[in-house]
């Protein structure tokens, strides 16, 4: 099994669409209104790098807005980013390669999609998880600190499909590329 | 010689721990519905750790001109020995503790965001933190000195060295920058240069301006609660004050047209006052010889520190909290409500 030039090129692009997307959901990239451009550094330190807002977030040092688009930039929330967006590349790219293979591609996929959503709900509002805000059902807040697992059991679960992927006959991420389909 | 650097030496030793190690200073506690060690076993986790939502330990001021803050976009003001500050909502909701001094005084300006509660604390030597944990929503703050957690609400030790202890607390302000300043021009405001990086440009709750999101009066509430209610939507702004027996809630808008309200509590008499320039209210606990008679707010002028008039004369003031109903009806089931029928 072989993948193309343009199976490699989608699952990148969707790693990063994923790693926006994460970014957003934690709160680190955000749209604002009026547009501003602005930039500047709030403490750059290793007590401030590797401060945890809470397990596997860390805290921003420094702030650029962009016009309508503001990014507070922390080193180990983009070391994270990156590694969920890699997993991420590298789960499509498994499942594109698995598609001709009708079960397997039905649960590979199931399991990028049950893997990548966890990491997507768990940015917090503050003192609250976002996905409580959106719900308000109280009894739903007793489950508040677990959401603090979400992002390890994202890397946990994409890492765990990506190894079932190859298992069942996907290429290696790091294989290269056929020029043409061989089908 | 060397004996008496040596003893100087142990000396500031002693002193600087002492210094470092000031408990807060407590008072007896207000009212209490619970054992305190019951709001322990009733908090839970709100998600981030301890100071996961960073306090402002060092904060900085400008002045009013400085600002870019709307008339009408929420502050939370405290004037203090002839010193007028304001401190904007969206700044407060990502960090929820300011650690600041006034004068000689070391303070705490806290707000939780999802009891809307704003309150002020003595800190002594030591500052306050967000622990991370809420009960009945409302956020558990604890004291660096002696790890002791304190909900805001009811401002009593409920778990560590200072259990049931209660903090000294003094008056917030919720109104408007627009408000705040035409009472204070003279005020400082607290800089978005908090030495964090957030988006003080959105409110991640909701908003205020108008009122939507969390903060819109139907909407629903996240945590559990102790105790509820549904005499009001959940979201509607009271004013409540509390003393050692008993809890009184306001209904603002019944005070807005009423404008002076009486209540004759177990032990004292009250008076409540609106402040028209800062859409709030002021509480004033009655002389011995119980309240004046006939009292309008013609009689009444309102300074920087609050109503003043020689018929207010002998009255003292009781501080008073701006919150969201279903907050102040967890912590206290057995309110009174002057809601202008009683």
């Amino acid at each position: 099994m072989a993948r193309t030039s343009n199976q490699r090129r989608l699952a990148v692009i969707s790693g990063l669409i994923y790693g926006i997307f994460y970014l957003y959901a934690i709160g680190d990239l955000n749209l604002i209104g009026p547009p501003v451009w602005h930039a500047y550094l709030a403490e750059l330190s290793l007590e401030r790098i590797f401060r945890a807002r809470s397990m596997l977030m860390f805290e921003a040092v420094a702030v650029l807005e962009t016009g309508y688009l503001i990014w507070l930039i922390s080193p180990l929330n983009l070391l994270i980013t990156g590694l969920l967006s890699g997993l991420f590349m590298a789960n499509v790219d498994g499942a594109l390669a698995l598609r001709r293979q009708v079960r397997s591609c039905t649960v590979s996929r199931g399991g990028l999609f049950a893997g990548a959503l966890p990491a997507l709900l768990a940015g917090g509002a503050c003192c609250a998880p976002s996905l409580l805000l959106l719900l308000g059902i109280p009894a739903l807040g007793a489950l508040s600190a677990f959401f603090g697992w979400l992002v390890p059991l994202s890397l946990l679960a994409l890492g765990l499909n990506r190894i079932w992927q190859k298992r069942q006959g996907a290429p290696p991420v790091l294989a290269k590329n056929q020029a043409f389909e061989t089908d | 010689m060397k004996l008496r650097y040596g003893i100087a030496f142990f000396l500031t030793l002693v002193l600087q721990n002492a210094w470092a190690d000031a408990p807060i200073p407590t008072q007896e506690p207000l009212l209490l519905t619970q054992d305190p060690e019951q709001y322990w076993q009733a908090s839970l986790s709100g998600g981030p750790g301890k100071d996961g939502i960073p306090s402002i330990d060092r904060p900085r001021f400008q002045n009013a001109d400085q600002t870019d803050l709307k008339d009408d976009d929420i502050v939370m003001g405290v004037y203090l020995d002839g010193q007028a500050r304001a401190y904007p909502q969206n700044v407060l909701v990502w960090h929820e503790i300011v650690n600041d001094t006034i004068g000689d005084k070391n303070i705490a300006v806290t707000y939780c965001p999802l009891t809307g509660t704003g309150i002020g604390f003595v800190r002594g030597d030591t500052e306050l933190g967000v622990s991370g944990r809420l009960v009945n929503s409302n956020m558990l703050m604890y004291d660096r000195a002696t790890d002791t957690y304190w909900p805001q609400i009811v401002a009593t030790g409920v778990k560590g060295p200072l259990t049931g202890q209660g903090l000294q607390e003094f008056r917030v302000v919720w109104t408007t920058w627009g408000r705040w300043l035409a009472r204070h021009p003279q005020t400082e405001v607290l800089s978005q240069r908090t030495g964090f990086a957030r988006n003080y440009r959105r409110d991640p709750y909701g908003s205020y301006t108008p009122k939507g999101g969390y903060y819109a009066e139907q909407s629903g509430v996240m945590f559990p609660l102790m105790n509820e209610n549904s005499r009001y939507p959940s979201k509607r702004e009271i004013i409540g004050f509390r003393t050692a027996t008993e809890a009184v809630a306001i209904d603002k808008q019944v005070l807005r047209d009423e404008q002076v309200m009486r209540y004759q509590g177990e032990r004292q008499d009250f008076l409540i006052l609106y402040d028209h320039g800062l859409d709030s209210a002021w509480v004033l606990q009655g002389a011995q010889d119980g309240l004046p008679d006939n009292l309008t707010l013609a009689d009444v002028d309102f300074g920087p520190a609050g109503p003043v008039g020689s018929r207010l004369t002998g009255l003292t003031p009781v501080n008073a909290i701006d919150a969201f109903w279903f907050a102040w009806y967890a912590f206290y089931p057995q309110t009174v409500v002057l809601d202008g029928k009683n």
